[in-house]
Formats: structure tokens, sequence, C-alpha cells
């Protein structure tokens, strides 16, 4: 039962009280770029999901056969593996996505989420819980695209257009007729909406008598692990 | 110097080796199930958007060349050469724009299509949508882009893209020009 | 004058109207994380900058050999492997033989690794089917730009130090509030560099 409860915990954490993004601070690079729309942003959200659970499932199941030393980079070999396999095959089923995401969808491979949760998470559990925890992380993840994507797409056009629903036509009439406020879907309402996203989230958290979020510059890199002991103190300041 | 340790050394690079290795197995196995079903896809997006262009056609010719420019050539039921569909391409703002024209026998355009488009989104990506690919239809170039209140071979540009609609126009008017020398070498 | 004109052309883009962190979104992390101070933004930098230009010029021919043998798809993985490797590379060669230098931009080494700006660039040059001048202007370029967004914002931020923030915006909101008023300002460079070399 104890077993249960605590699996439970490790999945409904990444959604908000630890969601990577707006609460760890980390793939901030994805989240800022491909949430113009959501269908972009659902479709990136899915594909980290996908390469974060089955890295952690295989980091985790390899973890004593990995010597310490060389984990960092045996960790990015198994992550851009199925990064490839994730790009492949969106290119091959689903086209349209791969449009969409472009560069970003190998960029998965930097992901500070992926490479964070194997160094902090699957090195060091079960294969069950490595699971669960990419699972939830990776709702979380999808969760805060799917918010930013929803607003930026909402203000920026006026309306939301999915190419499965709908045969791609916009789902309703653009509120704002000919003149949707455009900046939001431009960089900078990019970065307008992740701050206000991130100030709700603070809000919330306070209520529950958590610290706000911080962007802890050098702990945050899955990196930090291989600085030395001078670097890791130039880094605090 | 410190003696060679077996087990500090060969063994995490042995581990890492066969990691790498099996990774790229497995990588190797998927590329040759996905690289059919990529490339079929490549090929049938193409035919749809030479269909989407000239829409009169009842088959394509193989692709043919001229002066370094690819073509193919518009058939109708008896094999007649009714038109032409061109590729080209020029640099936007985001980066390179492809597309298809068809031209009739006439030197209209008879569509266009945005084969590759990496503007921005809402402004740039516009050049999508039916209202401004559907302005070249039926002119004969060469197109020039005006802010407002176009004429006749002029191209309204989108909001806040003229960039974008530059590009396209660019592009548009390379296969019109592809178009005379190939018309050109006939007669 | 005709073959030098496309390069510069492509290097004022990738600096000003497709600046890699402000446009492109790429970096973000350092340039979030790192700029604070402009001392620390400009040190990051040039780490970048020297990575960048580096990585590229080690995979442009490892490139052309994948190209070769039609292995395409291991593209992504060789080239971050690569970057990490040349990354601690770097480390040690200035470590032992330049300590000023390694003093100063060596503590950002290990953070580049995972830098997306890096492999972005890498990947990008590759899109755009640049040649090797064009890939080496480009990622220089790129590497000049964020530099730019740096340094400049971490001009902002000191400034913000010191300014009465509300409440609720302290901390991280009011720096994206102040990323998105910087990046606004890149959007005044739209259509620049074409109409220069028009």
């Amino acid at each position: 039962m104890a077993e249960k409860k605590s699996l439970m915990k490790e999945l409904t954490k990444g959604f908000l009280d630890e969601n990577p993004v707006l609460r760890l601070v980390l793939g901030t690079c994805p989240t800022l770029a491909v949430s113009t729309s959501v269908e972009s942003a659902i479709g990136m959200g899915l594909a980290a999901s996908i390469v974060l659970i089955c890295s952690n499932v295989v980091i985790s199941a390899l973890r004593k056969v990995i010597p310490s030393k060389v984990r960092i980079p045996a960790y990015i070999v198994v992550i851009a593996s199925f990064v490839t396999i994730v790009q492949m095959l969106v290119k091959a089923f689903a086209p349209s996505l791969d449009e969409q995401l472009g560069v970003y969808l190998p960029l998965i491979v930097v992901n500070c989420i992926i490479l964070g949760r194997a160094e902090a998470f699957a090195g060091k559990n079960s294969v069950l819980a490595s699971a669960v925890d990419g699972v939830g992380m990776g709702v979380g993840f999808t969760i805060a695209l799917f918010l930013m994507g929803f607003i930026r797409e909402f203000f920026g056009t006026g309306t939301i257009t999915i190419s499965l629903i709908n045969g791609g036509q916009p789902l309703w009439n653009s509120v704002f007729g000919e003149n949707p406020i455009l900046i939001f879907i431009l960089a900078p309402g990019g970065f307008f909406v992740f701050g206000m996203l991130i100030m709700l989230a603070n809000k919330i958290a306070e209520k529950k008598g958590k610290e706000k979020a911080q962007l802890h510059s050098c702990k945050a890199c899955p990196m930090f692990a291989t600085c030395t002991a001078q670097e890791k103190e130039e880094c605090d300041r | 110097m410190k003696k060679f340790s077996f087990k500090e050394i060969a063994v995490p690079a042995i581990t890492l080796f066969l990691i790498a290795a099996i990774c790229t197995a497995i990588l190797a196995v998927t590329d040759s199930v996905t690289a059919p079903k990529i490339a079929e896809n490549n090929a049938q997006t193409e035919i749809a958007a030479r269909q989407l262009v000239f829409k009169d056609a009842k088959a394509f010719s193989d692709v043919k060349t001229v002066e370094e420019a690819s073509y193919v050539e518009a058939l109708d039921e008896t094999g007649t050469v009714i038109g032409y569909v061109f590729t080209t391409s020029s640099k936007g703002y985001g980066g390179e724009i492809k597309i298809m024209t068809g031209i009739g026998a006439d030197g209209k355009v008879t569509g266009m299509e945005i084969l590759a488009i990496e503007e921005t989104a809402g402004l740039g990506m516009n050049a999508k949508k039916d209202d401004f690919k559907n302005q070249y239809v039926s002119n004969t170039g060469d197109f020039t882009v005006v802010k407002s209140d176009a004429g006749e071979n002029e191209i309204q540009a989108l909001t806040g893209a003229t960039i974008t609609s530059q590009a396209v126009t660019d592009a548009v008017n390379n296969a019109v020009e592809i178009f005379r020398t190939v018309e050109g070498g006939d007669k | 004058m005709s073959t030098l004109k496309p390069l510069l052309a492509i290097l004022l883009t990738a600096i000003l109207t497709q600046n890699f962190v402000l446009a492109k979104f790429l970096g973000i992390c350092p340039f979030l994380g790192v700029s604070k101070k402009t001392k620390t933004a400009t040190g990051m930098s040039l780490a970048v900058i020297f990575v960048m230009v580096l990585s590229t010029a080690v995979t442009f021919p490892i490139n052309n050999l994948l190209v070769k043998h039609n292995l395409e798809y291991l593209q992504t993985i060789v080239f971050i492997l690569v970057i990490a490797a040349l990354v601690q590379l770097v480390e040690i060669v200035l470590k032992k033989y330049m300590p000023p230098l390694y003093n100063s931009l060596g503590i950002y080494l290990p953070l580049i690794t995972t830098n997306c700006a890096v492999l972005g660039v890498v990947l990008l040059n590759i899109d755009n089917g640049y040649g090797f001048a064009q890939s080496m202007i480009n990622s220089l370029g790129a590497g000049i730009g964020f530099l730019v967004a740096m340094v400049m914002f971490s001009g902002v931020r000191e400034r913000m130090e010191s300014s009465d923030i509300p409440e609720s915006l302290k901390g991280l909101p009011i720096t994206l509030v102040a990323a998105a008023l910087v990046s606004m300002s890149f959007l005044g460079f739209a259509g620049l560099v074409e109409n220069i070399f028009a």
C-alpha cells in the first residue's frame, strides 16, 4: 500500500508541485519556441515525453551496468538514440508535425528535463519508479506547453486551429476580427506569457507554503555534476 | 606515472562502446523501416501539390530540365502538353521558401502551392492561406508586390510580412521566367 | 565583393534579425541564468562563440562523411557527442596551457555542452545547406548575436536590481517581462538586412 502511495506521488508531483517548466524552470527553450500554436505545443510535449519515458526506463535498467565515470556520455547516447528514433517516426507518420517543430525536434536531446531526470532520478531508482517519474514529468511538460500554446494562439490569432479536429479549419471565428494581438505569437509574446505563467505558479506555490520558482543557473544544469569544486563555487555566486 | 588500471579505464570505455554500438544498431534498423516511408511521403506530397496547382491536368510527364531548372509537363487525356509545373525557391525572412507554380500553355498561372516555408507564425505563415495564393491565379506575371489596392499582376502584401510576400513573389516570377525559356525553346 | 556580400548578409541576419536568443529561443537557460552581471555574461558569451565556431569547423567534415555513407540518421547522436568531447578537450587544453584564459572562460565550458544554441547552430547550418564558409560565418554571427543579447540584457538586469518591482513579479517573472521588452526592440531590425543588400 505504501509502495502504491509513493508511486502515485511520483506521478503527480510533476503536474504542478514540481512542474518541470513552471516550477523547476527546465526546458525553457522548447517551451518558448514551439508554443506559437496549441498543435505544435502538444506535439512537442508528446515527443519529448516519449523520449523522457523511454530514456528513463533504459537508463534505470542499466544503472548497475554503467560505470559512474562515464554515466553522462552514456546517458547522452541513450537519449540521442531515442530522439533520433522519435524523429524518424514523426517524419514517417506525421510529416506535418515534423515541419512545425523543425530543428527543435532533434534539439530535444539537449532538453535539460531529460538529462536532468536521468541524472537526478532514473540513475538511482527502480525501473517502475523511473517510468512513473517520466510519465509525470512528461505530462507536466505537456501541460505547461499546452497552456503557453493556448494563450499565445488564442490572443495572437483569435482562434485555435488543430488539424485533426474540424478538418484543419479554425475552431471558431477570430474573436478579434481582422486584428488579433499579433505580438503574442511573436518572440516578445513568448517571454511575456511565460513570465505571467511563472507568476501564477508562484502564487499557487506560495499558498501551499512553498518557495518561489528560481533559476539555479548551475544546479538546474545537468552538466553540473561534471563541474569541478572550483567551478561549482564560481557558479553559485 | 600512474599504473594502467584495467578496471578504471578499460571497463568504462568498453561499456560505453557497447552501449553506443547497440544504440547505433537499433537506429540502423529503425532507419531501414522508416526511410522508404519517408521517401514515399515526400513523393506523395509532390504529386498532390502538382495536382493542386494544375487542376485540369490528367497526367504529368517525367521531370525535364532546361538551363539547370527542372520542371514537369502537364498533360490532358490525349497526352498533349497543356502547361507546365515549376518548383522554385527564394530566401524569405526565416529561411528558404520553396514553392510550386503551375502555368498553362497560354502563360496564365493556374495555381501556386507552398512546399516548404519557415516564416513567422501568424505573419509570414499566412502566405499558405488561399486568399494570398489565389492572387497569382489567372495572371501572367511579372508580379510586383504592393501594400494596398492590388491591380492586375500586382500582389497585395501580407500584413506585417512584406519580406515573405516579396520572397514568394520572386519565386513565382522565377517560375514565369523558366516558363518563357521553355516556351521560347519550343518555338 | 560579390562573394563577400552574401556572407555579410548571413552574418548580419544571424546577429540582428534572426538573433539566436531573442528570435529563435535557443540558449535561453544561460540567457536567463548567467545574465545577472555584465562581466559573467560577457565571459559566458565569449566561451559560447568559441565553442560554436570550433564545433562547426569540426562537425562540417564529419557531416560530409555521414552523408557520403548514407548515415544521416546518426547526425544528432554524433554531433552531441562530438560537441561534448570537444568541450572537455578545450577545457583540458586551456587548463594546462593557458591558465589565464581558463580562469576567465573555463567555468562556463561544462555548461555549454547541453546548451541548445551550439547543437542548434550546427543543425541549422546543415538544414540551410550552407557550405563551409557560410557555416562558419553563420556560427560566428549566431555567437556574436548571443553576446549582444546577453550583454544588453545583463545591463537591463543590473538596473532592475535597484528598482521597485511589484511583489508578485519579483524574481523570474520580471526577468521574463524584461526579456520580452528586449526582444521587442530586436523586432525593429526586421527587414533591415534584406533592404541593405537588396
